[in-house]
């Protein structure tokens, strides 16, 4: 087994953990059945699990419809980023060359719509992967013999020799092109989910596919909401991987405005809400109703990405001067206050794996931020030449990314640049910021990670294989390209395959020669604020499956 | 008379063409508003892109793809979201109505009792305090803007006076179903009536108010007052008859355009997921299956509006129906 | 929003040319003696000089710049240190809360969410405000004259043309046209010819409210240059022989012009209520220029905090409206008693 537990619990997490764990112990005895009624300020389109990149969104209801051949273990905290087998009956065989994983599949589990989970279902699904475009079927599933080839024609994929079925022995092998040490990661997140062999080969959108879990989707209306009732066919094989829920049913209403959520919850009138509360029903919430607010942190970063292609930010001077003027405080205070965030200078999340404190661009640098350093940053910004260039900040309309660009516009005006914001819907934000044609020059984004490793960021946001100029599809936004850094980031993926800690160590180093090199400007990492009903009980934090539907009861 | 009727209906047709038209070449020249980038996904590479693209029809030439929007939209009618994959557009669409209906029709009732109303006791009382008074306050109705005075509403119903037996009926933010709960239809839907009522109450009572002074010094009232007839029927038979003529050729476009989604800032402001929020969210998700349907839509009720005000207007105006 | 006009289509020199004093010179008099009118106006102009204002404001009284994020710094009052954004300590202390109205000349009316002073940011936005009403209604009608007088003048294959493109206009409802211009051109800029409008600039929601209200006033117009091209008087003045120049500029631009002042107001107003919807919903006016729109917008986000960020630009439109409105009642009754004009939302 490959995975390690990385996670270190800072002071910080242990305080949060056992605020939750002081709210658990008033809760007596489970109780089943009712309805969970949750609400959204909009739903994220497609629900096929194949294809939907919603990680904080979707993927918690997929992960309690849907299973893959191994999970998260379905746990509060630390745990809950550990892999436990799921549809396998077992944790893989791995081959000593990490090149061929052997999974023996579980007997007697069925879909909602009663069929039994065949090995025919394990291979389609991964054919499936590619036949609909996977989003990341070129960068994670690849690394399955024929992969490439399905990704070059998907229409006519076939993993004949990479997902290898048994029925002799009821076990699939894969095989793959080069040892991978994230492996498990890639078939734990949904996308790994095993769905019917006879499931159409193009994007479910509205439907729903047929579930293994605990629960099934019955209806799915982007405008409307999404409701779930029990599968019938569910029963439990492996508590960690898939616990039995509590609820009857689960109801989502989409179109509620978080403000309006707010006082839905306050009222009694819904449970849960997806949206953060608005800034200004903080202090109300904070102080009316604090039994009922749950604060954990989260895997991402909040972060200014700068384009280190095009003036005045391809002078590291002036992105480094940006990075010691911005006031972290100040952005955090945009967000709701030292308790929802922690200043953060670098470009893992604070207590992520391989996130060693490195703030450089602080008062007094060090091993965390303590505060703006304008002088510093006045210097540099004389030092670069770059003092009257325009800067355009182009943010989305949505949460507090319009705010957060006001406030960058300030300082960069401070700095002595010519900054003017630009909101742009938040829908289009991502990929309009992405397309170097668009020459945007700097832009806010919270990044999240995709599974509980190191390489979900440094390679994907920073390599030169990640940008790709003139595409809407280049998630290095800052178009950072570094030969020795993407060498690096190479010999530490290699490393993980032997030495784990040695691997996490070099990410490390990576992740703060980066920061160095300032292609963004860290804010910091949120938390996640849940704002829940007086009635829900069991409320438990999963760092990939955030609040686990299934674990929560109704008073 | 077929020949002025297929005329109209022409007209009709090639305005919403014409219209069609903008919003689709609107739609193109956005940065940013290819789908394919939204469809294949976050980490997409670019040859993901062009399949994409390809599947979807979106490297067709433009006059290609516009035939194929309008053709699903009108004759399939099985077009489908670009970004909620598999959502059909025209249920959709049919789902919003009920709601743009049951706020345009409330408000309609309070704007139309209450400006004529307003008009009538101004047009009693003119030249006292109380008319100036009156139409000084249809005047502020008038100079509000409608999604602040929505916003403060918001604040006095749901904040501020909550918790007060003056507003503790009001209900969260949203729509209900009529067929679902018709008290709590009703509960929601007042405070959004009386917000967008307001804007118009001020403006049919100026606009009646000046038309009954007018009235007034016709030849037609003079002859009715000379005949000895009591000022409340010279009001009712004479002269509000012929105000209202002009007000019904108001409140046939301020309806049509208002059901048609018109009544955006509202909407949005109460959150009501009428045609008007549908239309915003479409623009803003820049969803062009949805900007089209919802766009065609309104520009048709818009429109009809027009052509039916100029058919009342005709038959009712014995001065337009000589004149043609 | 509409204006549905029939502008009487009588020439309002007509009556009025026997008179010793010119027709505008009388019109003026008549308006003059309207004190309602009059003091509209002047409240409009103490507004517009307490904008003007707004540079001095922020520099000696409010001291601060209103264009400046403040979220991490502190203020006295009468002697006591206070935050100008206070981090909650009740509760779970969650929830940052910016100062509230200190009623002296910092803050006067409280700080907004960035900490920025929302007096002074109030005096710029109305001067936004006021300048793009300004001149989205010179553009409007500058534009609407010309094209309703050549489209009824000329007639025929021109006229044709015009009065297509003015119904298909027409028949877009105004906001829809106006959100999406204002989409498409904030996320692009304008191109026109060699001139580049960037999109933070005050010309695009001037140049897309000067151009969705056009039809609503180009049709009336074009419906009285025809009536009065085929009037007694410009005939006559054809049997004469005078040039189409001459019949254009003596006959026909007067009415014209009378008609774009009595519209004048009326417009003003509306673009102002028009801005202020487009830069609620984020596509007018771009941060961080401010307008009295983009303030209620920040505004909306402290409604239960801090109302008065967003109940003090709304109180200034109203005020502003309103007596624009008073305005154009009393330029109607001075200039053309007789037009319809009317003034709406849809």
């Amino acid at each position: 087994m490959l995975h390690h537990n990385i996670f270190r619990a800072t002071a910080m997490a242990l305080l949060l953990t056992s605020a939750t764990v002081g709210i658990a112990r008033a809760e007596d005895k489970p109780k089943i059945g009712g309805t969970l009624r949750l609400a959204a300020a909009s739903a994220a389109g497609t629900i096929d699990p194949h294809i939907s990149y919603e990680t904080g969104f979707y993927w918690p209801i997929f992960y309690v419809l849907n299973d893959g051949l191994v999970t998260f273990r379905k746990a509060a905290g630390q745990p809950s980023n550990d892999i436990v087998p799921d549809l396998a009956s077992e944790m893989p065989k791995i081959s000593s060359d990490g090149k061929t994983y052997t999974f023996k599949l579980r007997k007697g589990v069925k879909f909602s719509n009663g069929q039994e989970v065949t090995l025919r279902d394990v291979v389609a699904t991964f054919e499936r992967l590619f036949k609909v475009g996977n989003p990341n079927s070129n960068l994670w599933y690849n690394v399955i013999k024929g992969g490439d080839k399905c990704v070059e024609s998907p229409a006519t994929c076939s993993l004949a020799e990479g997902v290898v079925a048994n029925e002799a022995d009821g076990t699939v092998t894969f095989n793959l092109t080069q040892p991978d040490a994230e492996f498990l990661y890639k078939l734990a997140v949904p996308f790994g989910s095993i769905l019917p062999a006879d499931t159409q080969a193009s994007d479910l959108g509205t439907t729903p596919s047929a579930a293994t879990g605990p629960y099934m989707i019955t209806s799915y209306d982007p405008q409307r909401g999404m409701e779930l009732k029990r599968n019938p066919e569910f029963k439990v094989w492996n508590e960690d991987a898939q616990p039995d829920g509590y609820v009857d049913e689960i109801k989502y209403s989409f179109g509620v405005q978080p403000a309006d959520a707010v006082t839905a919850i306050q009222n009694d009138q819904l449970d849960w809400m997806w949206d953060s509360p608005p800034a200004d029903r903080l202090k109300e919430i904070s102080t009316k109703s604090a039994g009922q607010i749950h604060i954990n942190p989260s895997f991402a970063t909040y972060a200014a990405e700068m384009n280190t292609n095009i003036a005045p930010f391809n002078n590291k001077d002036v992105r480094q001067a940006l990075n010691f003027a911005v006031n972290r405080r100040a952005a955090i205070n945009i967000f709701g206050g030292p308790r929802l965030a922690e200043a953060n200078c670098q470009i893992l999340p604070v207590d992520f794996p391989g996130h060693k404190g490195y703030c450089p661009y602080s008062k007094n640098p060090g091993e965390k931020w303590a505060g703006p350093d304008m002088e510093k940053a006045r210097a540099l910004m004389e030092r670069s030449g770059q003092t009257g260039q325009k800067v355009t900040v182009t943010v989305g309309d949505a949460g507090f990314d319009s705010r957060i660009g006001t406030y960058l516009v300030s300082v960069l005006n401070d700095l002595g640049l010519h900054a003017t914001l630009k909101v742009i819907s938040s829908n289009i934000q991502w990929t309009y910021a992405q397309n170097s044609k668009n020459n945007v020059q700097i832009t806010v984004n919270t990044l999240w990670q995709d599974y509980p490793a190191p390489s979900t960021f440094l390679p994907v946001l920073f390599s030169c294989g990640a940008f790709h100029p003139g595409s809407d599809a280049s998630p290095n936004i800052s178009g950072y390209c570094n030969k020795s850094i993407d060498a690096k980031m190479e010999q530490a993926m290699k490393a993980a395959l032997t030495d784990p800690a040695a691997s996490i160590e070099k990410w490390s180093a990576i992740d703060h020669e980066i920061t160095d090199d300032a292609p963004w400007v860290s804010l910091y990492s949120p938390n996640l604020l849940y704002f829940v009903s007086k009635r829900l009980k069991n409320f438990t934090y999963s760092h990939q499956a955030r609040m686990i539907f299934s674990k929560v009861w109704l008073d | 008379m077929l020949l002025a009727v297929v005329r109209r209906a022409f007209d009709m047709v090639f305005v919403m063409f014409g219209i069609s038209v903008i919003a689709f070449l609107i739609f193109f020249a956005t940065p940013g508003s290819d789908p394919s980038a939204r469809i294949a996904g976050r980490n997409a590479t670019p040859e993901m892109l062009a399949q994409v693209r390809a599947s979807f029809g979106f490297d067709r030439p433009l006059y290609v793809q516009y035939g194929r929007l309008m053709q699903r939209l009108f004759i399939a009618r099985d077009l489908t979201s670009f970004v909620n994959r598999g959502q059909k557009v025209v249920p959709a669409v049919l789902q919003a109505t009920p709601v743009t209906l049951s706020l345009v029709f409330g408000a309609a009732v309070i704007w139309l009792t209450a400006g004529i109303g307003l008009g009538i006791v101004a047009t009693i009382f003119r030249g006292t305090v109380i008319d100036k008074g009156l139409m000084l306050l249809a005047l502020c109705g008038v100079s509000m803007p409608v999604f602040w005075f929505g916003s403060v509403m918001n604040l006095i119903t749901q904040s501020r006076f909550h918790d007060t037996w003056l507003f503790s009926w009001v209900p969260g933010l949203g729509y209900t179903s009529f067929f679902e709960s018709p008290s709590l239809w009703f509960k929601t839907l007042v405070v959004p009536w009386f917000t967008l009522s307001v804007l118009f109450i001020g403006l049919y009572a100026r606009v009646l108010r000046a038309s009954l002074s007018e009235n007034y010094q016709e030849d037609y009232v003079r002859t009715a007052r000379a005949k000895g007839l009591s000022e409340s029927r010279i009001m009712l038979r004479h002269a509000l008859r012929t105000s209202l003529i002009t007000l019904l050729s108001m409140f046939g476009l301020d309806f049509g355009a208002l059901v048609g989604g018109g009544a955006i800032l509202t909407e949005v402001v109460f959150n009501l997921p009428g045609i008007g929020r549908l239309t915003y969210q479409a623009l803003q998700n820049l969803d062009l299956p949805f900007i089209m349907a919802t766009v065609m839509y309104s520009t048709f009720f818009v429109v009809l509006a027009n052509a039916l005000v100029d058919v009342a207007h005709a038959w009712l105006d014995p001065r337009v129906r000589d004149a043609r | 929003m509409t204006i549905v006009s029939n502008t009487s289509a009588a020439p309002a020199g007509k009556d009025k040319r026997n008179k010793p004093k010119g027709p505008w010179r009388t019109a003026l008099s008549r308006l003059l003696r309207d004190k309602l009118a009059v003091a509209s106006f002047l409240f409009l102009a103490s507004i517009i000089l307490s904008t003007a204002s707004a540079t001095y404001y922020a520099d000696h009284i409010s001291q601060t710049d209103p264009f400046q994020s403040n979220l991490d710094g502190h203020i006295e009052i009468s002697g006591e240190p206070a935050e100008i954004m206070a981090a909650d300590s009740e509760g779970l202390g969650l929830g940052v809360t910016p100062i509230g109205p200190t009623w002296t000349g910092q803050y006067l009316l409280g700080a907004d969410a960035q900490g920025r002073d929302v007096a002074a940011r109030l005096l710029y936005g109305g001067q936004n405000s006021l300048i793009v009403a300004f001149s989205s209604t010179a553009l409007c009608l500058l534009l609407a004259g010309v094209v309703g007088t050549v489209s009824g003048f000329l007639g025929g294959i021109v006229d044709t043309i015009l009065s297509r493109l003015l119904d298909i206009i027409w028949a877009f409802p105004i906001y829809l046209l106006a959100i999406s211009l204002s989409i498409v051109l904030i996320s692009k800029g304008l191109q026109i010819g060699p001139f580049h409008i960037p999109s933070n600039s005050l010309l695009l929601p001037i140049t897309i409210i000067g151009v969705v209200y056009v039809p609503y006033v180009a049709r009336p117009i074009r419906g009285q240059v025809l009536t009065l091209a085929k009037s007694d008087f410009v005939l006559a003045s054809v049997c004469l022989g005078m040039p189409t120049a001459r019949i254009l500029v003596r006959d026909i631009l007067p009415n014209v012009v009378t008609t774009l002042i009595v519209f004048a107001p009326i417009m003003m107003s509306l673009s102002i209520l028009t801005e202020s919807s487009l830069s609620f919903l984020s596509i007018g006016v771009q941060p961080p220029a401010a307008s009295w729109g983009t303030i209620i917008q920040d505004g909306q986000g402290l409604l239960y905090t801090r109302p008065l960020v967003a109940i003090a630009p709304g109180l200034a439109i109203i005020i502003t409206v309103l007596c624009l409105n008073f305005l154009g009642d009393g330029v109607k009754e001075a200039f053309d008693p007789k037009a319809k004009l009317r003034v709406g939302k849809d």
